[in-house]
């Protein structure tokens, strides 16, 4: 008994001695080097002192010189580096963020998801809606003064459908208009479709009246590029990309930061206001330079977000919280059993309590998802999914089900690489278990080994997993008809209803917007009863923002947001 | 000496060939695939298709690997597919580079400059108060991992703390004592490279520490010790001439082999401080199978320890008479 009494006295010392002697080394180490590495910081610098708005003195330790005056300085989208920064190729969030800054097209989206006018003044649509007839900005410049034409344009178009560039957003983006498929096959020189009437006007031709091309001509695949900027500058030529954009590209340091500065002579309203946009690329701490007063925005994480929510912390007065338009769905692949029974995939939708799973694992960061329509995406009305937490009737659901009794093994695959699945994940199967009494094995796997496997609809092995569809454009139409539709590649659940794709066809070609919103929600509603999907949750954002920084957007989609902004300090 | 530097400088072409060779296979046989994540959840069958046919995929294992292997031997290590999209991979890694090596010198010397005397003081006062906190600083430094280490040390020296003071009437602003690189790198005369390279070299500490302080104990304990002591040698004398001598011939080994690590980045040290090196490059590259970039970084590395072993082996000589006399 003493031996092990006097075995605890020794750990206790030496996590003692242990934390002491690793403190101690680095306090002084740390110090030592810092006061030996910047010369002429003890005693040279003035300690600036003032007071605080409750009348205590403040004294401040000596700063590094700020950025200039009229610097925005914010923290680089997603994992650090723009995978691109070529409009042909930006297929992703984190490459777009700053290409709609540097590039731009014939129209964009506003801060209501609103398509605009943009390198085009106006538009006119034939009477059959399949020809577009575009009238460009004849002050429509690129960065470099170059005037900008309906051969840009032109040519903009025919470089992405080359196949050699091999760009993988040009079928999604551009695939409606007359031609472009079959110049990406090699089976046309030229897109048919696209045609220069004169040097300021443009005529688009598509293959079916689609009330969603507008939207997808905002995407940066549709973007214009001058063509002496991309042949005299090879391969990597958008290290000094010459766009028509609102910002131009002063610097870009890879892992460091990409530094924009206005552009003078934009040629529409609201001009850029900020003189420089700095983004600090890479770091991980990006909340400890916002507390620090190095970043003017910051996007919070969930191991601050309580912190931050408290309303006595003076952070909380600087949080907005922005809607983003995407829903993570829980996914039943209706091919493999035992989910090509409806019974089981309602029975697994009612005894998940998703509620309780936002509350707590997410601290109530996401939202439960009212439906497979994000909230803010236009067609969305409340309260479309009708999936109550109903252990009962689960359980009663199971037993009518042909698998009642004989249940075959059930793997939720997830994409992580964690020791333990995501906590959600975690909590969910708990929750199947607890309800049903079935036992469901998780499986972690990383992201390119599970889009790889996802990507093909024969081949998809997966039972049960989870995924976030984002919006690319604001239209009902992004959801329900390419995630449900009979063999869309994004029909991960393999759902096929001849009542719903015959709804889809009819939405597609409804001119009417009210209309056509009315069709979609129909068809949730019609998706909704037969379970291929819960929708799980819908994300909010939380961003802390000083408070000298006016006109801020966080819009749900990628728009040119940053000539709205302004500094007031 | 000659022959021994010739067969070894024979051997590295065949052992880049096989790494080579396995790195490719298990990249092109691994699962996932470059075009896929590229496209993530817009895919479509025919895209895919067109695309691995327009970088070449679709063409047979030898086809793709001796193409590669041709170009990489005229310079040209490829371009980034997915990460980096059309930059040069050569291009990439060597700006990357220094980043890393300033990093990892520092991370290194502080190992030596921190370890090497900790271990020779523990080790001449063997099971004192000062050998106990050392062991015990030694195992901290082994089992503190770098994720533990990355916040917490971030939050007491990076972070700008209020203080406020009521007694005073007073409020203090401290720090923060060692900035964040915050996106801009400014090498090694820079306050920014401490932290990170501070953490890098907990590790390098421990190992310094306890190799130092075993070898001393060995030493301590030879014949040679005993005919100095004889000899009626002052105690500073015999430590510094006689014992430290051969106590530091394994650390010589460590870190020559350490050396070879140089160029070989820290994914977590490099991400959380946002240092620009190549850590950070070949964990993304990894995750969105960007070949190119891995290959280069492997066979890189491959080379480097290399290079550093054989340097290690040259220098054992010149350390070790009896070595060169084998």
């Amino acid at each position: 008994m003493s031996s092990s009494g006097n075995s605890n006295r020794w750990l206790i010392g030496i996590v003692a001695v242990l934390l002491v002697a690793l403190c101690g080394a680095l306090c002084i180490a740390g110090a030592g080097l810092y006061f030996l590495m910047q010369p002429g910081t003890i005693g040279s610098t003035p300690v600036s002192s003032g007071t605080t708005p409750g009348g205590i003195p403040t004294v401040t330790a000596p700063r590094a010189p700020a950025a200039g005056k009229n610097t925005l300085r914010l923290p680089g989208r997603g994992s650090g580096d723009p995978p691109t920064l070529d409009p042909a190729l930006a297929g992703d969030a984190d490459s777009a963020v700053y290409v709609v800054e540097i590039f731009s097209g014939l129209v964009t989206l506003d801060k209501n998801l609103k398509v605009i006018p943009d390198v085009a003044e106006r538009w006119e649509v034939s009477g059959d809606g399949k020809t577009f007839t575009f009238f460009l900005r004849k002050e429509a410049k690129f960065h470099d003064g170059r005037p900008v034409t309906a051969q840009d344009f032109k040519y903009s178009i025919e470089r992405v459908t080359n196949p050699a560039l091999a760009s993988h957003t040009a079928e999604t983006y551009l695939g409606d208009i007359v031609g472009v498929k079959e110049k990406l096959t090699r089976k046309a020189q030229a897109v048919s479709g696209v045609e220069v009437v004169d040097d300021y006007t443009v005529k688009i031709t598509i293959d079916a009246p689609k009330a969603y091309f507008l939207a997808k001509l905002t995407f940066p695949t549709a973007f214009i590029v001058d063509k002496n900027n991309v042949e005299r500058g090879g391969r990597t030529w958008t290290d000094k990309p010459n766009g028509t954009g609102p910002f131009k590209l002063k610097e870009y340091a890879r892992s460091q930061r990409l530094i924009l500065t206005r552009n003078e002579n934009f040629y529409r309203e609201p001009k850029p206001q900020v003189d420089e946009v700095q983004f600090i690329l890479g770091g991980g701490s990006a909340m400890t330079m916002y507390e620090n007063g190095d970043l003017e925005s910051v996007y919070v994480t969930i191991s601050d977000i309580e912190r931050v929510s408290d309303p006595k912390s003076p952070l909380n007065k600087e949080m907005t919280v922005s809607a983003e338009l995407s829903t993570d769905f829980i996914v039943f692949n209706t091919r493999k059993p035992p989910f090509d029974d409806p019974k089981v995939r309602q029975a697994f939708a009612l005894a998940i309590d998703r509620a309780k799973v936002v509350e707590v694992v997410y601290r109530k960061m996401s939202n439960v998802a009212p439906g497979i329509l994000p909230p803010g995406m236009p067609g969305f009305v409340e309260g479309q999914a009708k999936v109550a937490y109903d252990p009962a009737k689960a359980k009663q659901l199971l037993a009518e089900s042909k698998y009642a009794g004989k249940m075959p093994d059930i793997t939720w695959t997830t994409v992580g690489a964690g020791g333990s699945a995501a906590q959600s994940i975690q909590a969910m199967t708990a929750m199947i278990k607890e309800n049903l009494g079935i036992t469901v094995s998780i499986q972690q796997t990383d992201w390119a080994t599970f889009i790889g496997q996802l990507n093909d609809p024969n081949r998809n092995p997966f039972q049960i997993f989870d995924i976030a569809w984002i919006a690319d454009y604001a239209d009902p139409q992004n959801f329900i008809d390419i995630l449900f539709r009979t063999g869309s590649t994004q029909n991960w659940a393999a759902y096929s209803n001849p009542d719903v794709d015959k709804l889809l066809d009819q939405a597609a070609v409804e001119k009417d917007t009210a209309q056509r919103f009315k069709l979609y929600q129909q068809i949730e509603q019609k998706i909704l009863e037969d379970y291929p999907v819960v929708p799980f949750t819908v994300s909010n954002q939380y961003w802390l923002t000083k408070s000298y920084v006016k006109g801020m957007v966080y819009p749900p989609l990628i728009i040119p947001r940053l000539q709205y902004i302004s500094l007031e300090k | 000496m000659g022959a021994f530097l010739v067969r070894r400088l024979i051997w590295l072409p065949i052992l880049l060939f096989f790494i080579s060779l396995i790195t490719f296979a298990l990249g092109l046989y691994g699962p996932g695939d470059p075009v896929q994540v590229m496209m993530g959840l817009h895919a479509n069958p025919e895209t895919i298709e067109r695309l691995r046919h327009e970088y070449g995929f679709d063409q047979p294992f030898y086809v793709q690997y001796l193409r590669y292997i041709g170009n990489a031997l005229q310079g040209n290590f490829g371009y980034s597919l997915v990460k980096y999209r059309d930059q040069p991979v050569g291009k990439l890694i060597a700006d990357a580079l220094p980043a890393t090596i300033q990093l990892n010198l520092l991370a290194i010397g502080l190992g030596v400059l921190i370890g090497v005397p900790l271990g020779l003081l523990a080790g001449l006062n063997r099971d004192s108060w000062l050998d106990l906190l050392v062991r015990a600083f030694v195992i901290a430094g082994i089992s503190f991992p770098i994720i533990f280490l990355n916040p917490v040390l971030t939050f007491i020296f990076s972070r700008r703390h209020d203080l406020i003071l009521p007694a005073a009437n007073l409020a203090v602003s401290v720090g923060p004592i060692l900035p964040m690189v915050q996106g801009r790198w400014e090498g090694l005369l820079s306050a920014k490279i401490i932290l990170p390279a501070l953490i890098e070299s907990t590790g390098v500490i421990a190992i310094m520490t306890r190799q130092m302080r075993a070898g001393i104990i060995e030493v301590m304990n030879e014949d040679f010790i005993r005919t100095a002591r004889a000899k009626g040698l002052r105690e500073r004398l015999v430590i510094f001439r006689h014992a430290l001598r051969n106590a530091l011939i394994p650390i010589a080994t460590i870190l020559g082999l350490m050396l070879g690590g140089l160029v070989a980045g820290s994914f977590l040290v490099e991400n959380w401080f946002g240092v620009p090196g190549v850590g950070a490059l070949t964990f993304d590259a990894l995750s969105s199978r960007d070949y190119y970039v891995v290959m280069a970084m492997v066979l890189l590395i491959a080379v480097a320890y290399v290079v550093s072993n054989l340097i290690v082996d040259l220098t054992y000589g010149y350390l070790d008479p009896r070595i060169r006399k084998q």
